[in-house]
């Protein structure tokens, strides 16, 4: 889980949303005449229900993971360290951990509304304040990883599958597997070891110089060469399980007959494979690839907390070794309605891109 | 022209697993001169289609081919792939299965047609307009309206589909058509008018066309030769009407069995199978008057994204004691969605009706196990029926466990066993299904329907994806258990030769409403309603090429 | 009708003779399973990497089994090892080097294999039967009840695991058992997603309608026909989550949200980092931990996808 659940991609293990749906429903549709398909309107809403829904989850989550769960925050930061019972009850209405839950609740619910997320019990500074700072770095790392994962493992993906079986397959099948069974921290502190320490070669934390302005030629080559080893982390662990989705797919729209259709016509094999299977394949890989982005978005936990890279991630890492509660809880609902938004984003691309019309 | 020609032909697959090299085509010697058609007929795993992919060396690495496959004169083995590109389509193009994923599902189908266009240009079709041009052109050829050119194929029908497979096979002028069961999968009414279609096109053009099939009367009302195929080996070659009327060899005698001759009286009430089913009553039960099932006004509606569907509008029904009733209709006539409701499977709308015998159908879960027992349905395909993992005998006793009835288990499923007439019933007892035939299977899920010794059966298409050899013998089963043990039967079905075989009576359903109804002889002799009428001349007849000649 | 009961033109014998036949027929059902369990086997033995993976799989459970065996407790007390050097790198005394307080990394190894795949492992299980319960539900009931189980796979699905288990596993009382919890109780998702298709697709099949048809009720068809169709699915799957559990582990470890008190491979890695190691030249510490981590995650991964190819035919060539 450094990389999203460590589900494999089973091309016959999901519903593809590629094929139409002729299979489960009973098939007692007129055969001449042709199926209709559902509104974009009644689509959009259903994803926007979803993604809503999942919001709801998130913040309600957020609110009582931390307050109903064993253990009581307060007593858990007194546990930390030396305090006086005096000291504890000015923590609990401080935060306003004296007044009844529901309370609470609703001072949180207005507060998520308002954009105020409550104090960081660290940083002793406004939480949403801190995520604004931080939330930069996280989206240009999380943001060019996610690029290159996706180009390099969807291409050597569909190279992999059109020469299945030859040395280039085997070879690259076989990397992918290493890498994800790496841990992503790990694969960070190695890199981080090799060309930050012994070699010297890239800088070891941070995301830039100190005393550098960011927006100068130098500057942004700075920046450039602070991002290459986290980025190149990230996208070890990810591309792989990118690759392997895209090549099951597209190993299981080899056999399909519209291959032996577009051979039959004169295509070369070329042809075929760019023209016919890989648009095709590439529609299922795409929703997998999306519906682990989440997946990715977290990997920038541990690569900024091993290249200290001053993002949401190394901010959670903090909140973790406080532990500060509040700032966790802002950065949960903050990195969750990331993830949900780029989700519902994915959806309603999808839609553009797949002509048919799939089932709810 | 060209002209294309099998000469011992012999195909082999390669493989790697247990079952070794496999050989699907042995021996095979054919020809096709230019402007003849050739039907091919065969069931599956004849090796019917390898042969005709052999022709455009479409075959995947691992096949071997020995023998000739010549095209205009030339073998395809001696061409390099460049030049058996160049042939591909242009020379010879195939009409695949439409209905099935043929076609590129996520690109317009006008653009698949110009694509074959531009592969193969000619002067006609040079530049990117006058390939345009050429493709409406053939749009119309196949009867389709231009603005399907931007549809995709989710977009379309079946018989639409099928249209576009033809206009594009038909699009870079080829010498030589070949059909791959152009037909299957849809209904006879559309069949009827894509083969017309296409034999007038072959024939204005002088193109040679090669169809396979595993329906004889498909091929025989459009060729005029036909060979048959088995187990990879040729069984039979001739005029279409020679190898249809007056077979020689007992295989061809048995598929041209399958296809029963409405208004013949020699198979009313009596298939033709080889293997007939044993009455066993000296007098066999016949048709009463005594109601079990009935159906008043009954209707079923669908909640649909578009809304609210019926696809079943007031339907009126009843069924006699020892009676088998047909009830006819093309797919989406909502036929199905009728049994389904006879038996409480799905929910009905107000105002309907259900009874049995005189007592309405119950609602309730545990009332409604209870009446299971007295009515029992055979689904669609025996392989599917049975769970692969369990055994035959696992198969007929679900019901009894299932039904809690304990005693005398092993005798009960024995006896069902042997009322399907699957003997020796104990040395099946322990086969799984993939061990056993489509027919064999049939029998099984007859067997666990007879263990619950029910009074009405209903049979969804319950011969429609067995081989057409092994169709008799099931419909022999059904009369034989009516005559037997007078059971009631409703038999789902899109083939009216199955209601002239076993039906006491006929009921035609369209767009969820029953046409027409009545007494089989009354109804299929004498159509009265215009859909029937059409139901019946849409039906393929075997030989004389029936829909050429008259077409 | 029913005058004619089939039963009654059996020539049946004794009720005890019968059922002798039906319990012969049984064992007859159990010796096709046993060649299938030997077929099976062979087509296991024949996948080169996955018999090396199994091969690590069992080098890796015997030492954990026997770890106070082959190096005692005491190994580990910091004050019990004064004169042992600090840092060492790997040496023919000190196998895989020394950490910053003297301990010997290999002893470290050994005793992490223990809770390192003993929270793989018992996360695994949770997370399985969650998924498997979660999927069956999602897969078999249609309406509402069905629609919102759906909605809350989709939830776990959208939000990544590691997310929700740093929230668990921070709010939790530190410990094994949190994080076992934390990780079982978010990794689920994807199992309940492969089980709910699987069921989908079993849930289409005819024999289910006939199962209906016959009379069954939701609990004989869930238990005599959704689950055997899905187990094999849900084992396979297995093997591949426990690998995807122990990274989790790590992870967790790693940004100190595990047992300090217990030796795990992430542990390791977490003092390590503490030290800065990486960057500080101590490669050893940082390198043993990952690679012991990376065989075993690979060695349940090969084995899996091997278990998956034989239960699904149609991956058996990618």
């Amino acid at each position: 889980m450094t990389t999203p659940t460590h589900d494999l991609p089973t091309p016959s293990g999901e519903p593809d949303p590629g094929s139409t749906g002729s299979s489960g429903g009973r098939a007692d549709h007129d055969m001449d005449e042709p199926p209709k398909g559902g509104s974009f309107l009644g689509y959009l809403l259903r994803k926007l229900g979803g993604a809503l829904t999942s919001m709801i989850l998130v913040v309600v989550l957020g609110f009582f993971a931390f307050r109903m769960l064993p253990g009581d925050p307060v007593l858990k930061i007194a546990k930390e360290r030396p305090m006086s019972p005096a000291q504890i009850a000015e923590l609990r209405s401080q935060y306003g951990l004296d007044k009844p839950v529901i309370v609470q609740f609703w001072d949180y619910l207005v507060g998520i509304f308002t954009g105020e997320l409550g104090e960081s019990y660290v940083y002793r500074k406004p939480v949403s304040e801190l995520i604004v700072d931080y939330l930069g770095p996280t989206l240009l790392l999380t943001a060019t990883a996610a690029v290159l994962a996706i180009g390099l493992g969807l291409w050597l993906g569909q190279l992999s599958a059109w020469r299945r079986n030859s040395l280039f397959d085997k070879v690259a099948s076989s990397t992918s597997l290493v890498f994800w069974s790496v841990p992503t921290f790990w694969l960070g502190l190695i890199l981080l070891m090799i060309f930050g320490g012994t070699l010297q070669w890239l800088p070891t934390g941070g995301m830039i110089t100190p005393g550098l302005d960011p927006w100068s030629p130098a500057g942004i080559i700075d920046v450039i060469k602070h991002l290459i080893l986290p980025v190149i982390t990230m996208v070890a662990v990810v591309y792989a399980q990118y690759l392997m989705v895209m090549r099951a797919s597209l190993i299981e729209e080899m056999s399909e007959d519209y291959l032996t259709t577009a051979r039959a016509k004169g295509l070369t094999e070329d042809e075929v494979r760019k023209k016919h299977a890989v648009p095709n394949a590439l529609l299922p890989t795409i929703t997998v690839v999306f519906m682990h982005i989440g997946g990715l978005i977290t990997g920038a936990v541990t690569v900024e907390a091993v290249f200290s890279w001053p993002g949401l991630g190394k901010l959670t890492f903090e909140a973790i070794s406080g532990p500060d509660l509040p700032l966790l809880q802002g950065t949960f609902v903050v990195f969750s309605a990331i993830i949900i938004v780029m989700n519902l984003a994915a959806d309603i691309v999808y839609r553009f891109l797949d002509p048919r019309v799939r089932r709810a | 022209m060209t002209e294309l020609s099998f000469a011992n032909v012999s195909i082999t697959y390669r493989s790697a697993s247990t079952r070794g090299d496999v050989t699907a085509v042995s021996d095979i010697s054919l020809d096709l001169p230019t402007g003849a058609t050739l039907g091919i007929a065969g069931e599956s795993g004849s090796g019917k289609s390898t042969l005709i992919m052999s022709a455009l060396r479409l075959l995947p690495k691992s096949t071997t081919i020995d023998g000739q496959v010549r095209l205009g004169g030339k073998d395809i083995r001696d061409l390099s792939f460049g030049e058996i590109r160049a042939v591909r389509w242009a020379q010879a193009s195939i009409v695949f299965q439409g209905a099935l994923h043929s076609l590129n599902p996520v690109r317009e189908v006008g653009g698949q047609i110009i694509e074959a266009l531009e592969h193969h240009a000619k002067d006609a079709w040079m530049t990117p307009a006058k390939r345009r041009d050429r493709m409406f052109e053939l749009l119309e050829e196949v009867d389709l309206d231009q603005s399907k050119a931007v549809s995709y194929p989710h977009e379309l029908s079946g018989g639409q589909k099928q249209r576009i497979m033809i206009a594009m096979a038909l699009a870079c002028e080829p010498d030589i058509i070949i059909a791959d069961e152009p037909t299957t999968a849809l209904d006879v009414i559309v069949q009827k008018q894509i083969l017309e279609g296409m034999a007038r096109l072959v024939g204005e053009r002088g193109i040679s066309l090669l169809m396979i099939s595993h329906d004889l009367a498909v091929l025989s009302a459009v060729c005029e030769n036909l060979a048959i195929m088995r187990h990879g080996k040729l069984v039979e070659y001739g005029p279409s009407d020679q190898v249809c009327l007056a077979p020689e060899e007992d295989y061809t005698k048995q598929l041209a069995n399958a296809f029963p001759q409405i208004g013949d009286a020699e198979s009313r009430m009596n298939p033709r199978t080889l293997k007939p089913a044993e009455v066993r009553r000296a007098q066999p039960y016949e048709m009463t008057d005594e109601v079990v099932l009935e159906a008043k006004n009954l209707s079923v509606s669908f909640d649909t994204r578009q809304g609210r569907e019926r696809a079943v509008r007031g339907v009126d029904l009843a069924l006699h004691k020892a009676e088998i009733l047909a009830v006819v209709g093309q797919s989406g006539s909502g036929k199905t969605t009728l049994a389904r409701s006879l038996l409480g499977l799905q929910e009905v709308d107000a105002g309907s009706q259900l009874d049995f015998a005189g007592t309405a159908l119950p609602r309730k879960a545990k009332a409604l196990r209870a009446f299971r027992r007295q009515v029992q349905m055979i689904l669609q395909d025996p392989s599917g029926s049975l769970n692969p993992k369990r055994s035959v005998y696992e198969a007929v006793v679900e019901g009894l466990r299932v039904q809690k009835i304990t005693d005398d288990e092993y005798a009960r499923v024995i006896g069902a066993l042997e009322a399907a007439e699957l003997t020796p019933a104990a040395d099946y007892l322990e086969s799984i299904p993939q061990e056993l035939s489509g027919g064999q299977r049939q029998r099984v899920v007859i067997a666990g329907a007879l263990a619950l010794d029910p009074q009405v059966l209903i049979a969804d298409e319950p011969v429609a994806s067995l081989d057409a050899s092994v169709r008799g013998e099931i419909l022999s089963l059904f009369l034989a258990l009516k005559k037997n043990l007078g059971m009631s039967a409703l038999i789902i079905t899109h083939d009216l030769g199955l209601a002239w075989n076993i039906a006491d009576t006929v009921a035609v359903m369209k767009k969820g409403e029953i046409v027409e109804y009545g007494d089989v002889d009354t109804v299929l002799s004498d159509p009265q309603h215009a859909y029937t009428q059409e139901l019946l001349a849409a039906v393929p007849r075997l030989g004389s090429q029936s829909l050429v000649n008259n077409g | 009708m029913s005058n004619t009961n089939p039963s009654a033109s059996t020539p049946s014998g004794s009720a005890a003779e019968a059922n002798a036949r039906v319990i012969d027929g049984t064992r007859l059902v159990r010796d096709r399973r046993l060649n299938n369990v030997k077929k099976n086997w062979s087509l296991f033995r024949s996948d080169i990497a996955a018999m090396l993976g199994a091969i690590v799989l069992v080098f890796f459970i015997l030492i954990a089994i026997f770890a106070p065996l082959i190096a005692p407790a005491s190994m580990l007390d910091v004050t019990q090892q004064l004169d042992v050097p600090r840092y060492a790198p790997p040496s023919l005394a000190h196998p895989l080097g020394t950490d910053d307080l003297g301990r010997e990394l290999w002893v470290r190894i050994l005793w992490g294999a223990r809770v390192s795949i003993l929270v793989g492992v018992a996360a695994t299980v949770m997370s399985m039967v969650i998924g498997t319960v979660m999927g069956l539900a999602a897969g078999h009931f249609s309406g509402l009840f069905g629609a919102v189980v759906m909605r809350i796979i989709d939830f776990f699905i959208v939000l990544p695991s590691l997310l929700l288990a740093i929230v668990l596993s921070s709010v939790l009382e530190r410990g094994v058992f949190t994080i076992v919890v934390a990780i079982g109780l978010t990794s689920w998702a994807s199992t309940a997603r492969i089980v709910r298709s699987q069921t989908l697709s079993v849930e289409s099949r005819l024999y289910i309608e006939r199962a209906r048809i016959l009379g069954a009720g939701h609990r004989h068809i869930l238990f005599k026909h959704m689950l055997p169709a899905v187990m094999p699915l849900v084992l396979a799957n297995t093997t591949l989550t426990v690998g995807s559990a122990i990274i989790a582990e790590s992870t967790l470890s790693f940004l100190g949200l595990g047992d300090t008190s217990k030796e795990s491979w992430g542990t390791i890695l977490k003092n390590s980092m503490d030290i800065s190691a990486a960057t500080s030249g101590y490669w050893w510490y940082v390198l043993t931990p990952g690679i012991a981590i990376v065989l075993v995650v690979l060695a349940f991964t090969m084995v899996g996808r091997a278990l998956e190819a034989i239960i699904n035919p149609a991956l058996r060539n990618r």
